[in-house]
């Protein structure tokens, strides 16, 4: 029988793996790939490891690697303290936050769950883009934004349901 | 795809186009001038004119370029250049370079003086 102290340093582990998986997807993301044109909008290939640890450790370690990752990023880029820094910490906590909602209520797969993350990510951002500009401007871009968030979430559901589907049964856990 | 997860597809769907012609109706149309909006102030700039105008941004400079009517930003001081790679302002898309605090959409401000764009 495993002890408490051993399922707690394979959660830790599993944690900062996928913490180490997130933070490479953010930076991959942010360094070589070219940003949408739109504030909010991105790909979130993050997103595939807060999703896997959504389903494999729960809400608590969802939330904190979600906010980890923008933390590692954002020293990673030399962002975090300034107004790009408040933008990804707004789309990672509201994201992680919707996804554990849609997640706790159980009739949402993995891809709803990754299409409400995308969604909240984006509007997020967009209501910390009004703060910082004093506007509601960023607000009339809620239509392509949406537009855009929705395929990305679709392909980031897809893609953490396939590593899902890959990972030894005992290391997924109810949420 | 769960039945909930496709109610939540289709809501979105639904919502984002159901967003165009609300978002269409508050941005207004090209009247010649635009409104910039930046952490000093509010301004209006002719479009009109061929000429460059500066806005101080919140982490730096934002210069902004009218030519033949429309308007973009020329350079920025953002890391993420969206605001660059966002093109020409067009109706129902602002310019929006949110690590500054700098918008532009079309529109008049009566009385509107450069206040806080410099050319």
């Amino acid at each position: 029988m495993r002890s408490r102290a051993d399922i707690s340093a394979q959660e830790l582990a599993l944690a900062a793996a996928l913490l180490a998986f997130a933070s490479c997807l953010g930076l991959a993301e942010a360094t070589m790939l070219p940003p949408f044109p739109v504030p909010g909008v991105r790909i979130g290939l993050a997103n595939v490891a807060v999703v896997i640890a959504l389903v494999t450790l729960g809400g608590r370690w969802c939330i904190t690697i979600s906010l980890m990752r923008v933390v590692v990023v954002g020293l990673a880029t030399g962002t975090l303290l300034g107004p790009v820094g408040m933008l990804s910490a707004a789309g990672g906590a509201a994201a992680a936050g919707v996804m554990l909602l849609l997640a706790r209520s159980r009739a949402f797969s993995v891809l709803g769950v990754s299409l409400g993350g995308s969604v909240a990510h984006v509007s997020a951002q967009l209501v910390v883009a009004v703060l910082l500009s004093g506007s509601t401007a960023p607000l009339l871009l809620l239509p392509l934004s949406l537009a855009l968030s929705l395929p990305s979430g679709l392909v980031i559901g897809y893609s953490a349901r396939l590593l899902l589907s890959r990972l030894p049964s005992r290391s997924l856990s109810a949420v | 795809m769960t039945p909930a997860d496709r109610l939540l597809l289709v809501a979105l769907v639904a919502l984002a186009v159901l967003a165009v012609p609300i978002t269409r109706l508050a941005a207004g149309s090209s009247a010649g001038t635009a409104i910039v909006r930046g952490p000093d102030g509010r301004s209006v700039i002719d479009l009109s004119e061929n000429a460059t105008y500066r806005v101080q941004g919140r982490d730096g400079e934002v210069v902004l370029r009218a030519v033949a009517g429309a308007v973009r930003v020329d350079s920025s001081t953002c890391a993420d250049k969206l605001c660059v790679r966002s093109g020409a302002l067009r109706a129902g898309r602002p310019i929006v370079c949110a690590p500054n605090g700098v918008t532009v959409v079309f529109g008049r401000v009566r009385g509107g003086e450069l206040d806080a764009v410099s050319r």
